[in-house]
Parts: structure tokens; sequence; C-alpha cells
């Protein structure tokens, strides 16, 4: 009896598995960049972004809209360093 | 237990009937030990001057990398010794496949989180749907109750 509790367990989580994709939950990836529901997403693909001061690797304050003019390259990186 | 006409009690599982149990043990046991070793040596190749590791972490992910080596070292050398005499292993089967199941449901949920999606992919839920088969074949090739160690 245990086992076919198990088993009947076990198959829904792999029925759950391959129904991921269909469903709507979560966030993968860069789709979460995309969604509008996302909290305090500011700006979309093809939007111009809003002004913004941070800090540059020496702490010295770097505005966005002094470089105006020039190519810029902004990249959002996740520290690893744990 | 009394002796049985034929050998076996009804429940009691025959030595051929433990083969697929076996082999079962004994490939997932030494896939565990090769996994084991190579975790354990990406903590030591971490440390090396100069390394460029594959796993993107740092310090401590390596020493929790290090640490999941030792114990996949010990649960497959349970498989391979399991694999060696399947009738008396009916415990680490649902010890193993109860495990199996709590790895698919973290790739599982790490796919819906989407950190982890980033950096593996699909690759979360396929290795889940293959832990899962194999928790179901852990689950039912597992030696009866009652085995005869004759």
């Amino acid at each position: 009896m245990l086992r076919w509790l198990a088993t009947a367990a076990i198959a829904g989580l792999l029925l759950l598995d391959l129904a991921l994709p269909s469903l709507d939950i979560g966030r993968r990836g860069s789709e979460a960049a995309l969604r509008s529901d996302v909290p305090h997403a500011v700006g979309r693909v093809g939007e111009r972004l809003p002004d913004f001061t941070l800090p540059d690797l020496d702490g010295t304050p770097v505005r966005l809209a002094d470089l105006r003019g020039h190519p810029v390259l902004i990249t959002f990186e996740r520290s690893v360093d744990w | 237990m009394p002796p049985v006409a034929g050998g076996y009690a009804p429940g009691v599982s025959s030595p051929s009937a433990l083969r697929p149990y076996a082999w079962l043990c004994g490939s997932v046991g030494t896939l565990m030990v090769v996994a084991g070793l190579l975790l354990f040596v990406s903590f030591i190749g971490y440390h090396a001057p100069n390394s460029d590791p594959r796993i993107p972490t740092g310090p401590v992910g390596f020493y929790f990398v290090a640490f999941s080596g030792c114990a996949l070292l010990g649960w497959g050398g349970s498989l391979l010794a399991t694999a060696r005499q399947p009738g008396a292993g009916r415990g680490i089967g649902t010890a193993t496949a109860f495990a199996l199941v709590l790895s698919a449901v973290y790739r599982m949920l790490g796919w819906v989180v989407g950190d982890y999606y980033a950096f593996a992919g699909e690759l979360l839920r396929v290795e889940a749907g293959i832990f899962l088969l194999l928790a179901l074949a852990f689950l039912w090739l597992r030696p009866a109750r009652e085995t005869v160690t004759a």
C-alpha cells in the first residue's frame, strides 16, 4: 500500500515536471526581464532609460546623463564570491 | 523462517529476481562515486594557483561542493556494496528513492525560481525527470521485506 502511495506521489511529480513549461509560474532567466509584472522593473526593451547615478569601482559617482553622446554598455552581474 | 517448497516463501525475492536491482545499484553507485570524486577534486582544483573553476561559485560554494562529493562517495559506495549483496539492501533502495525524489523537487523549484534556470536551463527539468524515474526503479526493484539469506 505504501509503495503504491509513493508511486502515485512520484508519478504526480513527474507529470508536474513535464507540465512546468506550460504553467505560468516562476521566473525563467531573461523572460523575467520582459515581464511587466516584475516588481521594481523600470523601462522596457526599446524604451529610453531613466537617468541614474551609480558609483564606479573607485567610488566616484557616475551619472548616465553625463555619458550622453558616448557609447554606453551597461551590464548587470551578480557576485559569485560566496 | 521455516523451509518452503521451492526454496522461497511468498514475498521473498529469489536471487534471479534481484539481478535488476543489483544492476541498478551497481550502475547508479558507480556514477555517484565518479561524480563524488570529480566534485572533491574540483575543490582542490579551485585552490590551485591561477585556477579557472568551471563551477561559478566561490570558497563557500566549493566548501559545500567538496562536502557533496564526500557524501556521494559514501552513498555510491553503499550502493556498490548493495550490488554485491542485493538481498540485504532493501533499506538503501528506499533511502535512495527518497533522496532522489528530494533531488528532483529542488531542481524543479530551481527551475521555477529562475536564478538556476539562467545557469542550467532545461537541464534542471531533465535531471528531475531522470531522478524521479530512477526513484520509481529503486522503489519497485528493491527486494521484498523478507529475504532468504542462506
